[in-house]
């Protein structure tokens, strides 16, 4: 199988006169066609991992190879191509521009990219809208909508310009539960069908679960990694929730 | 939207300061050019006379043209070969009309009174095109010509002479004769009105003079006449060439003064606009930061998002500028409206492109200046600190 992503001996310090350490040293590859999840308590440095991982921000050290190309090289515009061109983004604040209408936001980053969308791109928008089912609020203006309805137009846009890799942190965090659970099987659906990479980041252990591999962080290292098939996630379920005591108060975060 | 209603906010300022400054530049130019209108339109831009008592200058020769010689006091109070000056000037483009003129002080005698007046013997057509005598007969009618003369109101309402009537005209050295009244004129100033006007030969031979007094010369570019009258001065040595510059010096530096602060006041406008833009931007710099970010995480380059703010700027400042020309034309017009019909001072406001253009220009620069604050704010901005602090 194919790696999406690899990461060589990543580090990363943090601040200029008090030097924090967050990553120490990561090896990891994430490969194609999996639904990885990245979880650990609050501060472990998942979140920096995963920002790192989708070129938002530079290690200290170390190398990224995303889809078979060193990114290493690549200067700060060359970044914002290569991120609007690969990488989809879904955000635990879904972060819509709140002037624009539900289809125009799911339709930016292909105006940032390549400028005026063509027919086909916006039939694409309207086509993710109805299979995501918020085709009826194309004209709606985010704060028209419930949370869950914003999150999906999120969703919807971070596949607008077909991605091969989409890096979710913490989507859910601010739905209930209920709605949590419908747009995450509508996530796992839709990369399924796009046939993209889904890379996360989550306390969520129900949501981890759902993933075909878990990497846990502690302390800016990799210090879990499972890789289950379906029959296995019984199994992790179980790991997960003696893991969730060490989570204490969790909240998300770096 | 708070934005919005900054953005509303902030196009009305700089409309009003635009409309303030294309009302002030229309109201300055207007007036200007009426002050100067009323002091040379009916005088002369340039006055060729005797040198009288001016020193005469040293050891210039070249290109003058050479009296011919006589008695040292003739030539020094009267231009003797006037016809070819008046060649030379007719040659001269920037020139509207050279008109010969003779002037004395007079006297009319009425019974026992006598009223002190300006003899002025002038040539027609020429002299008109500088007096406008025609255009400013109340009485009568313009044909002065052997002893039929036109007066001014001033010395008519004075003596009490009408048109028609006949009076003794007393010349310096006491001899006289008799005149008849043409026509009375009024050429708003009192000095003017107190004229008696008749042909040049008539007025020659009257005050006993060989040549005449002065060359009156109006010129097409009222604001050329300086340095036309220094050129003149370097081909004419034996005469005093005086432009309407130097005779009204005092008008001049006034005038340079209200532009001054005319300068003045445009620019503290324009600060203020830019101020006033710049904060606003700023404002929604960081009101928008969080878009900003998401823009740039998912590819926006520093470059579009500072551009971004830029058009935004210029866009206001451009909404602003038109807003103010319409509200700026309006309050001209509502002025010339409100001095009319109060019977104020007539003038007219100078509305000319460059009048109208020329604020919204600088306000819609100034606010595409004040957008580069923001503007390399956004640029600046890393995605990171907005995501991470959600």
């Amino acid at each position: 199988m194919d790696n999406i992503a690899v990461l060589e001996r990543i580090n990363k310090f943090y601040g200029d006169e008090v030097v924090v350490q967050v990553l120490f040293d990561i090896d990891l590859s994430i490969r194609s066609g999996q639904f990885t999840a990245f979880i650990g308590p609050s501060g472990s440095g998942k979140s920096t991992l995963l920002n790192i991982i989708g070129l938002l921000e530079a290690p200290t050290s170390g190398k990224i190879v995303l889809d078979g190309q060193d990114i290493s090289g690549l200067d700060k515009n060359e970044l914002a191509h290569y991120r609007n061109d690969k990488i989809g983004f879904i955000f635990q604040f879904h972060y819509l521009l709140p002037e624009f209408t539900a289809l125009e936001n799911i339709l930016i980053p292909h105006w940032i990219g390549k400028g005026k969308p063509p027919r086909e791109v916006a039939d694409r928008a309207r086509y993710l809208m109805e299979r995501i089912g918020i085709e009826q609020y194309g004209g709606s203006y985010p704060h028209q909508m419930s949370g869950g309805q914003q999150q999906r137009v999120a969703i919807a846009r971070s596949l607008i310009n077909q991605p091969k890799i989409i890096f979710a942190d913490e989507p859910t965090g601010n739905l209930d539960s209920k709605t949590s659970g419908m747009v995450m099987e509508l996530l796992k659906e839709i990369v399924r069908e796009n046939k993209t990479n889904l890379v996360m980041v989550t306390h969520d252990r129900d949501i981890a679960a759902g993933a075909d591999r878990v990497i846990e962080i502690v302390d800016g290292r990799i210090n879990c990694d499972f890789t289950v098939d379906r029959a296995g996630k019984e199994k992790v379920r179980r790991e997960l929730e003696h893991l969730a005591s060490t989570f204490s108060g969790a909240e998300g975060g770096k | 939207m708070h934005g919005r209603s900054q953005t509303v906010l902030i196009i009305l300022g700089i409309a009003i300061g635009v409309a303030v400054q294309v009302f002030l530049i229309s109201l300055m130019d207007g007036l200007q050019r009426n002050l100067i209108q009323r002091t040379i339109g009916s005088s002369p831009h340039i006055t060729i006379a005797p040198p009288l008592s001016a020193p005469r200058p040293q050891g210039i020769g070249g290109g003058a043209i050479d009296d011919y010689p006589k008695p040292l006091k003739t030539e020094e109070s009267e231009i003797l070969s006037w016809q070819r000056y008046g060649d030379y000037l007719g040659g001269m483009n920037e020139i509207t009309v050279a008109a010969p003129i003779v002037n004395g002080n007079c006297y009319i005698e009425k019974g026992r009174s006598s009223f002190p007046v300006i003899v002025k013997g002038i040539t027609l057509p020429e002299a008109d095109v500088i007096y406008k005598f025609k255009k400013n007969i109340i009485n009568g009618d313009l044909r002065p010509g052997g002893n039929n003369v036109l007066i001014g109101v001033a010395s008519s309402e004075k003596s009490g002479l009408q048109a028609g009537d006949t009076f003794y005209l007393r010349n310096q050295k006491g001899t006289g004769d008799y005149f008849t009244i043409q026509g009375i004129f009024d050429l708003g100033s009192s000095a003017a009105n107190n004229m008696v006007v008749m042909s040049l030969d008539r007025a020659r031979t009257f005050l006993d003079i060989t040549g005449i007094s002065a060359i009156e010369i109006q010129v097409h570019d009222v604001f050329a006449a300086d340095g036309l009258a220094k050129g003149l001065r370097g081909s004419f040595s034996q005469v005093k060439v005086e432009s309407w510059q130097e005779r009204n010096s005092e008008l001049l530096s006034g005038l340079r003064a209200q532009d001054t602060s005319s300068v003045m006041i445009q620019f503290f406008v324009l600060l203020s606009i830019t101020l006033g833009i710049a904060s606003v931007l700023a404002i929604i710099a960081i009101q928008k930061s969080r878009q900003l970010g998401i823009l740039k995480a998912m590819g926006a380059n520093d470059q579009s998002a500072a551009r971004i703010f830029i058009i935004q700027g210029f866009s206001i400042g451009l909404a602003g500028a038109l807003v103010g020309i319409l509200l700026g034309l309006g309050m001209t017009q509502l002025f010339m409206f409100g001095t009319k019909s109060s019977g104020g001072p007539t003038y007219e406001l100078k509305i000319t492109l460059v009048n109208v253009l020329l604020p919204a220009v600088l306000a819609a620069a100034s606010a595409s200046v004040a957008s580069l604050v923001p503007a390399r704010r956004a640029a600046g901005l890393n995605p990171m600190e907005v995501i991470r602090n959600g």
